[in-house]
């Protein structure tokens, strides 16, 4: 197949840019309709992220056994012309009659001559360094902190899958997880530090920021919202100057939203630590408010003293 | 009977309690009169809560300085108070029992049975109502085939939401090879406006634990687990002290009964996240991971936790198996609708009179809920919609008011029976705002695996909210409709299936407002904050000042006794000021 001219000055080539499972597929029905393709791709080979994948959603079928017949397909298609390790630098034009500018990346190996035989990699000397978890000696905790991690640990005698109870334990002592605890606890339980990551972003009763003395949870649950709680909650922001989600400056309020205490009938209902606030209105927030702030004076004054 | 349930603990009830005993000390009655601090009375609006029996007294909305009156008055002389007592809205008479009370009179209880009447931190007065006797007598008297066959014929299905026959499950289950099969307890009961989980848990522990036990016993397992939310701490308390409770007499642990049968339950904590609320996720968290839902084209009858069979049902599910086992399978199906047998548990919230939790018989009307049970709506205002099936429900106009409560039917309109959340909306709940706030949750909540779910409701959510913001398009409403399919088809676990309900519910039954939104760019009900103005009505302003003085961005003007203004530049329209305006004299339009 030749690269046509047609009357209206459209030329019979596509040119397809990325040649993962899209562009393959893409590049065999255009090469199928009759249309010289160009596959371009910036890596030095075709397959994208899914050839580097083991399973793939939502069937869990082998990703390989998807992708390894496109593969063939596209290298032995005589109207698809790959383009790898490649760049698309400019383009000019419209559809179907456009000029590309492509800067392609020197491979140094004579991709006429190489048979890929992948002798050359075994026999290179230069080898990537893998990443190692840092060594259980090497974290340092202050007495304090680690009497407390271990008392939590203990508690769950070591067992991987009381993770996350272990993750509520420590929350709840520090009022959020802090860095250090999680890594010392990741080596104790031999877990990876990526796991218990996951795991402590994933599930929104954790936090990785301190948060203030006073935990100030609005109830953003249905029945809570139909009777106004965003209102309460913009009402609380207003009177702390912070956003939902954040913590004030002297570390005594944090302000989030909950979804549904299960008070509905006191709705609208917020929180303050365990101390619950319900049938509130916007009127009565700065005076809920001052209440904590003038207990909070009381206590620094009796600390002096 | 001092009601203890979460929404009158937060009413301040152990102060009443502790103003009783002062009292009853003084009057020397402590031998005479008990006091016994309850699960949840379920009306919850009404709390703090008190029940005099025998007579079953109602006493409501208590303070502590009507105390000794009424210790003086009712204990002392006999003579119930009449002031304290619960006056429907509409008479004047307060009506003195609780079984004539209209929200307790038309509800039948077989999952709350022991509400309001026993003391869930002691396992004797549960077991003086009955208690264990069903589990006693299928482990004693029935083998384990024959008490799934007495479920099925009952005809029992999942509480949790989807109506899954529940036998189904046990069976495919018991004969699943693998080795130990676990039963699990969903109570992550993570619906915004539901706390039925909660209020069985705190209320009545022992009944979930007797249906879990006969459940083991029929599937043949010998641990379970139950998987309590963490926002719900009174309810773990208390379900942890029943577990010892029920060790103590020999219910829990080796030989139960002194039979070979062996079964012991341990509690999980939640994390806060909604999704876990979906079997697969669930599991993934019972065993440590983040909660993300898996593939199912293996059930997890088969391969659940930790690989093994696995039985999980909903709190509610396990808390009605007693009652069956006990009067047999025939008086069960006797209550209910041709395909939904038995009772459901409601929370009936919202901007109805009567809040609070309430079971009632499958097939019972929605009219009969909201206007028998619940009186009708706050203010006498008019009906808008009233919402099922939590953030995946859909809301049901004025026109469907008639249709019995049932699986089936529920969902042929287009929400669904889910955990049994009841939100009433009224004319001031904006219906674009409401699709809106439950695709916000949602979109929250999405454990993002599913590219569909993750994106597509994120996409909804934006357009929805050009829409409250007076930027919606013509064709906003196709290109929902078009995302909602999409959304559907391709999420893997029901959060993502069901996630559209809200959306294409409203515009189904409430297109019109979608159409005042993006044409007329007016939200009639008065709420999105872009398309609404405040002003003050000079006729029944009297220049009192308050708004002024409350108003947080100085927008309100005026003299005293003076008539104000407000400088629409500085409004940030918050409504503090109709909010505080005794006169009813800020307008919104």
């Amino acid at each position: 197949m030749s690269e046509a001219k047609t009357n209206d000055g459209k030329i019979g080539a596509a040119l397809v840019v990325g040649g993962g499972i899209g562009g393959m597929q893409a590049a065999l029905d255009l090469a199928d309709s009759g249309i010289k393709v160009y596959l371009v791709d910036k890596e030095p080979s075709i397959g994208g992220v899914m050839a580097k994948l083991d399973k793939t959603f939502p069937t869990n079928d082998c990703a390989m056994c998807t992708m390894a017949p496109r593969l063939v397909e596209v290298g032995r298609n005589k109207d698809i012309e790959i383009i790898s390790l490649a760049d698309v630098e400019n383009l000019s034009g419209g559809p179907g009659n456009f000029t590309l500018t492509l800067r392609k990346k020197p491979r140094f190996v004579k991709e006429d001559k190489c048979t890929g035989c992948g002798t050359c990699v075994t026999n290179c000397p230069v080898r990537n360094e893998i990443y190692l978890d840092v060594k259980l000696d090497e974290i340092k905790l202050e007495d304090a902190d680690m009497s407390k991690t271990t008392a939590i640990l203990e508690r769950y005698k070591g067992r991987k899958e009381d993770l996350i109870a272990i993750l509520q334990d420590i929350n709840a002592e520090y009022r959020y997880l802090p860095e250090f605890v999680l890594k010392y606890m990741a080596r104790k339980l031999d877990v990876p530090y990526s796991q218990v990551y996951s795991i402590a972003t994933f599930y929104t009763a954790f936090s990785l920021v301190p948060k203030g003395k006073y935990k100030i949870s609005v109830c953003l649950g249905t029945a809570c919202h139909v009777r106004g709680a965003q209102r309460i909650m913009e009402s609380l922001e207003r009177e702390l100057d912070i956003k939902n989600g954040g913590t004030t400056k002297d570390m005594l309020f944090s302000l989030e939203s909950v979804r549904c205490i299960g008070c509905c009938g006191l709705a609208p209902v917020f929180a303050i630590n365990e101390e619950l606030y319900g049938k509130v209105s916007q009127g009565k927030v700065p005076q809920i408010i001052e209440k904590y702030r003038k207990a909070e004076v009381k206590d620094k004054a009796y600390a002096k003293t | 009977m001092v009601c203890a349930g979460t929404g009158c603990v937060s009413a301040k009830c152990f102060k009443i309690k502790e103003a009783l005993e002062r009292e009853l000390k003084k009057h020397d009655l402590c031998e005479e009169v008990q006091i016994v601090m309850t699960g949840c009375n379920g009306f919850c609006a009404q709390g703090p809560i008190m029940v005099v029996q025998p007579e079953g007294i109602f006493y409501n909305m208590l303070k502590e300085e009507d105390i000794p009156h009424l210790v003086a008055e009712h204990f002392l002389k006999g003579r119930p108070v009449k002031k304290l007592m619960f006056t429907p809205p509409q008479e004047k008479a307060p009506v003195p029992l609780m079984k004539d009370i209209g929200f307790f009179s038309k509800q039948s209880l077989l999952i709350l049975r022991n509400r309001g009447l026993i003391d869930p931190e002691n396992i004797d007065e549960y077991i003086a109502r009955n208690g264990y006797a069903a589990f006693s007598k299928a482990v004693t008297s029935m083998a384990p085939d024959e008490v799934i066959a007495e479920i099925r014929n009952s005809g029992l299905r999942g509480r949790g939401g989807a109506g899954f026959p529940t036998a189904k499950k046990w069976e495919h289950c018991r004969h699943a090879p693998g080795e130990p099969k676990y039963i699990i307890c969903n109570a992550d009961e993570g619906d915004p406006g539901c706390f039925q989980d909660r209020s069985i848990l705190e209320g009545d522990p022992h009944s979930v634990i007797e249906g879990m036990l006969i459940g083991a016993y029929a599937i043949g397992s010998r641990h379970g687990y139950i998987y309590v939310r963490n926002e719900y701490p009174l309810a773990i308390k208390r379900f942890s002290t029943a577990l010892s409770q029920a060790r103590q007499y020999g219910l829990l642990g080796d030989d139960v009964l002194g039979t070979k049968f062996s079964f012991d339950i341990s509690i999980s904590r939640g994390a806060g996240a909604f999704v876990c609320g979906e079997s697969s996720a669930l599991m993934a968290s019972i065993e440590g991971k983040i909660g993300e839902p898996r593939y199912k084209h293996i059930h997890a009858t088969e391969k659940g936790l930790w690989d093994k069979p696995t039985v999980l049902n909903n709190v509610k599910t396990w808390a009605s198996v007693p009652s069956i086992i006990r009067h047999g399978a025939e008086w069960f199906a006797k209550i209910g609708t041709e395909t939904s047998k038995g009772t459901m548990v409601f929370s009936l919230v919202g901007k109805i009179k009567n809040t609070g939790l309430i079971e009632v018989p499958m097939g019972i009307s929605l009219r009969e809920i909201i206007y028998d049970i619940g009186e009708g709506l706050i203010g006498d205002r008019k009906f808008k919609a009233v919402q099922t099936g939590g953030p995946s429900g859909g809301c049901l106009p004025e026109s469907c008011l008639d249709l019995p409560v049932d699986y089936e039917s529920l969902t042929e309109a287009g929400s669904m029976m889910g955990s049994g959340g009841m939100i009433v909306l009224d004319e001031d709940n904006c219906m674009v705002d409401v699709a809106r706030y439950f695709l916000d949750f949602l979109k929250g909540e999405s454990c993002g695996k599913c590219t569909a779910c993750r994106d597509g409701i994120e996409a909804m959510y934006e357009c929805l909210n050009d829409i409250c913001e007076g930027k919606g398009k013509e064709k906003d409403i196709e290109m929902l409709e078009e995302l909602a399919g999409a959304v559907k088809d391709a999420s893997l676990c029901g959060l993502g299936a069901s996630a559209p309900n809200p959306v294409l519910s409203t515009i189904r039954y409430f297109r019109d407002e979608y159409d005042a939104h993006i044409r007329d760019k007016k939200c009639p009900a008065g709420v999105c904050k872009a398309l609404i103005q405040y002003s003050i009505d000079a006729e029944k302003c009297t220049g009192c000042t308050l708004c002024a003085k409350k108003c947080p961005s100085e927008a309100i003007t005026g003299e005293r006794k003076a008539k104000h203004a407000i400088d629409l530049e500085k409004c940030i329209k918050c409504g503090v000021c109709r909010e505080v305006c005794k006169f009813k004299a800020v307008v919104v339009n």
